[in-house]
């Protein structure tokens, strides 16, 4: 039986001349797991949002959208509120209140629970997600995937029926995305809750979706299980990206027959191809350049009291090389950052720029043509009421941008959306001509269209001898810009080499493509170099 | 047993506290207390007030974008309290109140003091700082379309709000000391108070004048993109 | 080991409110003298503030004592004359008291701030009004909130170079660069947070309101013997009297009274009884297994 039956349905926000939503019509039947797909604009949140009646915005309405064969709308507000639940993107903005177990009873105290009810719910529900050991804590000292978790339980206390989520876990590193994308398997398999989630992150999500719907321009393109839509999508269609990397290493290499999806199954099809010799690495230089950045046995901590943070960091970067540090979040690599932007001052440990001490930059010339650092939470650049006011100073560079920024000029940067606020915040950090630009997590909650912007905006710059740190949680990203990598643990480096060997020496913290390839073709870790590895079969 | 939660309670106590729980105070702060009666009386009467006000706010439907912003205005207040000398809290609740309504202004004012006071000490103080912020903020709320309309009544606000707020402490600080309201005490008390007084005033014209603008923008702003 | 101050907030708070009440209301020495003594064991034992809380109380104390004969010359036993004022006994002693009562009432009120943490006092405002406890809680996140954004921004500016502090103006006009930006983020960003209220069924209907705290007998009995014992102090203190100018007259042992400092003395050590008891308890449950 169908949970939700959307008809013919079309939906236009005032003043607005294309329609977000162009007469879509799915049934999602009760317990399946849907995951959406499609580029940021596509009318994915519309279409979420109009499944939740509470979040539905102004505009006009064609169609209907069932819910249990009933119009959604003449749910009864505290019905609705119970019975579909929704999770948005960010895991900070969504919690309300100052402890963890006074927002898992919230949604139940909205409707009115007794007390007696609440605490049995709250119990069970903190029991099975594994929060009991943090359920008197304060909401403000969690980590960014523990929140998240914390939302999908206050959501789940009220036993919903269906679940909605909009790309849930876009703002998390690659190992909490996981956990949080298990937790929502297993609520799905053992509770039977319908899952209707939107997301970037296809490497976890598709191989465990029943269905997987493109969206764009308020259209639906594809509509099937996964792997039907994987043998749907050819070469050169613009929906390859939201494959996963299995998939788009086999259509792109032109492998044939059923294509694979997780990552097993990719090894599995690879196993029995043959394939060339893998392409040749250019091996990245680095140690003839001239040093750009020399930071030695540097310990910091905030606060005398405190932890160290830093506990002897050791980085050399070479001039007009893309130098990636990952790491998980909470790792202090935006502490790093902030060190070698010359923000916080180590109290031991030697610091260079460019030859000389950060010391002998005085007047903040450090911060004249030298160095810029963008930090990974764009809001905390913008201080003007559009765009235009913004980027004041910055025309020059907007006009050598490989991409046009004009048409957001005269917009609020609260109304931009995310890539296009990454774009802006990047513009700003230029302004001052910096040698070198550090970047933190540039890539958090793009789609792959912004992601290969920003890729394609960095080499560019480095093409015009700016040296780049990217400090990451995006493996697939730095491995698809960065010359070497280092990996950040404990406060200090653990590994650094040049970017193929970084990922061929990783087990975990490396590409799916190498993961892939392994053991089969050494060298590749990038999906095209494996697609092209792969097609030297075909020639 | 949630007492202004129940209706009923809620009704009882809109005639209970003004009927018969401020003149109860009154008979027992005669007899019991002597000298100090006055003392028990106004603090009895301000935790009342508030208990009054609250009442009125917990009937009234807030809705959830208009409770964060208040929030919002809030916990700025608090934050505000802990800039050495020049405090911003009553320019935050005036402008809470302008662009949110009277509620939003008194609970400003007086939720911002009974959190900081978490840090800064609560105390038989508390009800009545309280109550004088909260008020700053209900009648900026009452007199927003003159005070949004014109400066110089604002800075005037500001100047009033901040020797009625000293004031009003005055009045408190006196009866700690003595137990009743001695003119001549009253007068040492409110020229040795002058420097905070003029302070007060001065911040709250320095921080309504610097905020006026800016903030009023972006309340303005997210007032009509989200239909508060 | 279940302190006094762990049990249920309305229990302890009543508990703070008739101590503090009696101490602040009243002037007459023999209570002013049990509650300072109280208060001030009761605060070096549990309230665990170190040793500087009390230095400031004894500084306070002289400072208190010292200003009431200084300003007051009304009595008539003269002790000395000083710049040709009358410095008089009744006055000295009047100090005296109104300095213990103010120290004491701020040693009540120091372990009651230090008992009453941001929960409880939520707690409290839960049982009175579930929407302004609702504000409460929401605004204490923001604030927290605030703070490690406050950080943020003032990175992320000093790394762009626009947040400079070498001077005085630089600093403030950093300052309210970081307050402006800080204000923008929380606001427009406060959207997400009311369509997540909303998204929950906030304004459903009549909310509840959730509490961790339970009401055990224990708690009932703390307010019930406090109210008790409240009652027997002010009874027996009404019929106390004292006048302390021109010359003092006393009126302070009559039985009644007598009994009243009896039950005002045992509310001012319940809290330690208490804790001492649970300390036995505890010692003697270690010393069996």
């Amino acid at each position: 039986m169908a949970i939700f039956d959307i008809r013919k349905l079309s939906f236009s926000y005032p003043n607005a001349e294309n329609k977000a939503i162009d007469n879509v019509s799915i049934a999602v039947e009760s317990g399946e797991f849907v995951t959406v797909v499609g580029p940021t604009g596509s009318g994915k949140s519309t279409l979420l949002r109009l499944m939740k009646p509470e979040l539905q915005q102004n505009g006009e309405i064609q169609g209907e959208i069932l819910f249990h064969d009933q119009p959604i709308t003449a749910l009864k507000a505290r019905e609705s509120a119970a019975r579909i639940g929704y999770v948005a993107q960010s895991p900070e903005e969504q919690i309300v209140t100052d402890k963890v177990w006074h927002e898992m009873a919230f949604t139940l105290e909205n409707l009115g629970k007794k007390q007696k009810e609440i605490a049995r719910r709250v119990a069970e529900t903190a029991a099975y997600f594994g929060i009991a050991p943090w359920y008197h804590d304060r909401t403000a000292t969690l980590s960014g995937g523990q929140k998240q978790l914390l939302n999908l339980a206050s959501v789940m206390v009220s036993e919903p029926e269906a679940l909605i989520l909009d790309e849930p876990t876009a703002q998390l590193d690659p190992i909490e995305a996981a956990k949080f994308v298990d937790t929502l398997r297993k609520l799905n398999r053992e509770t039977g809750v319908t899952v209707i989630i939107s997301e970037h992150r296809a490497e976890e999500l598709l191989p465990i979706s029943d269905r997987m719907i493109v969206l764009d321009r308020g259209q639906i393109v594809f509509d099937d299980t996964p792997r039907a839509v994987a043998g749907q999508i050819e070469k050169d269609s613009p929906y390859l990206p939201y494959l996963t990397a299995a998939a788009r290493i086999f259509i792109q290499g032109g492998g044939q027959g059923e294509r694979p999806l997780s990552v097993r199954e990719g090894m599995r099809a690879f196993r029995e191809l043959s394939y060339s010799s893998p392409p040749a690495f250019a091996e990245k230089k680095g140690s003839d350049h001239e040093v750009a950045l020399e930071i030695k046995d540097v310990f910091f901590r905030y606060e005398k009291s405190a932890q160290d943070i830093l506990r002897g960091l050791d980085l050399t970067v070479y001039s007009g090389e893309i130098f990636a540090v990952l790491g998980a979040n909470g790792c202090g690599k935006s502490t790093a950052a902030g060190v070698i932007a010359g923000v916080y001052k180590p109290y031991s440990g030697k610091r260079k720029l460019f030859s000389k001490a950060y010391k002998e930059y005085k007047n903040g010339s450090l911060y004249k043509e030298n160095l810029s650092l963008l930090v990974q939470d764009v809001e905390s650049v913008f201080l003007r009421a559009s765009v235009r006011e913004e980027l004041r100073g910055c025309e020059d560079i907007i006009r050598e941008l490989p991409f046009d920024l004009s048409p957001l000029l005269d917009r609020h940067p609260y109304d931009l959306s995310g890539g296009e606020r990454q774009m802006v915040a990047l513009c700003k950090a230029l302004k001052s001509r910096p040698r070198l630009l550090i970047l933190d997590e540039p890539s958090k909650g793009l789609d792959p269209r912004y992601k290969k912007q920003l890729g394609d905006l960095i080499m560019e710059l480095k093409g015009r001898g700016m040296t780049i740190i990217l400090i990451t949680h995006d493996v697939e990203f730095a491995a698809g810009c960065a010359d070497r990598c280092a990996l950040f643990f404990d406060g200090a480096i653990a590994a650094c080499e040049n970017t193929a060997d970084f990922m061929n020496g990783n087990r975990y913290y490396t590409t799916a493509a190498s993961r892939i390839t392994r053991g089969i073709i050494e060298g590749c870790y990038t999906v095209d170099s494996a697609a092209k590895a792969m097609g030297g079969e075909h020639g | 047993m949630t007492v202004i939660g129940n209706e009923k309670v809620r009704k009882a106590l809109r005639y209970a506290i003004p009927f018969g729980l401020i003149p109860a105070t009154v008979a027992l702060s005669a007899t019991a207390f002597g000298e100090k009666r006055y003392l028990i009386l106004s603090l009895g009467i301000a935790v009342m007030a508030i208990m009054l006000f609250m009442a009125g706010i917990e009937k009234k439907n807030i809705g959830s974008r208009r409770m964060v912003m208040v929030a919002v205005m809030t916990a700025l207040a608090v934050i505000g309290r802990f800039i050495p000398l020049f405090k911003p809290i009553t320019a935050l609740c005036v402008m809470a109140a302008m662009y949110l309504g009277a509620e939003a202004g008194f609970l400003c004012g007086a939720l911002s003091v009974l959190i900081s006071n978490i840090y800064f000490g609560q105390g038989p103080w508390t009800p009545f700082q309280m109550l004088g912020f909260g008020l700053i903020g209900l009648f900026a709320g009452y007199l927003s379309k003159p005070l949004l309309k014109s400066r110089v009544l604002l800075v005037g606000y500001g100047v009033i709000a901040g020797i009625a707020y000293s004031m009003m402490m005055d009045v408190w600080t006196v009866l700690w000391y003595n137990g009743s309201l001695d003119g001549s005490l009253y007068l040492t008390a409110i020229v040795s108070a002058l420097p905070y007084t003029v302070l007060y005033a001065v911040s709250n014209v320095g921080f309504l004048l610097l905020l006026r603008k800016p903030m009023g923008e972006k309340l303005g702003r997210i007032k009509l993109k989200y239909g508060v | 080991m279940r302190e006094f101050t762990d049990g249920n907030p309305i229990a302890v708070a009543v508990y703070y409110l008739c101590v503090t009440v009696i101490t602040m209301f009243t002037m007459n020495p023999i209570v002013i003298l049990i509650s300072l003594v109280a208060s001030a064991v009761n605060y070096a034992l549990y309230a665990k503030g170190g040793i500087r809380p009390h230095l400031f109380s004894i500084a306070l104390f002289l400072i208190l004592a010292v200003i009431n004969p200084l300003i007051n010359h009304n009595g008539m036993t003269v002790l000395f004359y000083l710049n040709e004022r009358p410095i008089t006994m009744e006055a000295a002693l009047y100090g005296i008291t109104a300095a213990g009562m103010t120290v004491a009432a701020l040693y009540w009120l120091r372990a009651f701030g230090k008992a009453m943490t941001a929960d409880k006092l939520l707690y409290l405002f839960g049982r009175l009004s579930p929407k302004i406890s609702l504000i409460l809680s929401m605004a204490i996140r923001y604030v927290e909130l605030m703070r490690n954004r406050w950080r943020k921004i003032q990175t992320a500016q000093k790394a762009l170079g626009l947040y400079d502090d070498g001077n005085l103006i630089d600093a403030m006009r950093g300052r309210a660069r970081v307050l402006s930006i800080l204000i923008s983020w929380v606001l427009e960003n406060g959207i997400i947070t009311a369509e997540s209220m909303e998204a929950r069924g906030y304004g459903s209907g009549r909310r509840s309101s959730f509490r961790l705290f339970r009401f055990r007998g224990r708690d009932l009995l703390i307010i019930a013997v406090s109210i008790a014992l409240a009652t027997v102090g002010i009874v027996g203190l009404s019929y106390a009297s004292i006048d302390w100018y021109p010359a003092i007259k006393t009126n302070l042992d009559a039985p009644i009274s007598i009994i009243g400092y009896i039950g005002f003395g045992i509310l001012a050590i319940l809290p330690t009884i208490i804790n001492t008891k649970e300390a036995i308890r505890w010692r003697y449950l270690i010393s069996e297994s």
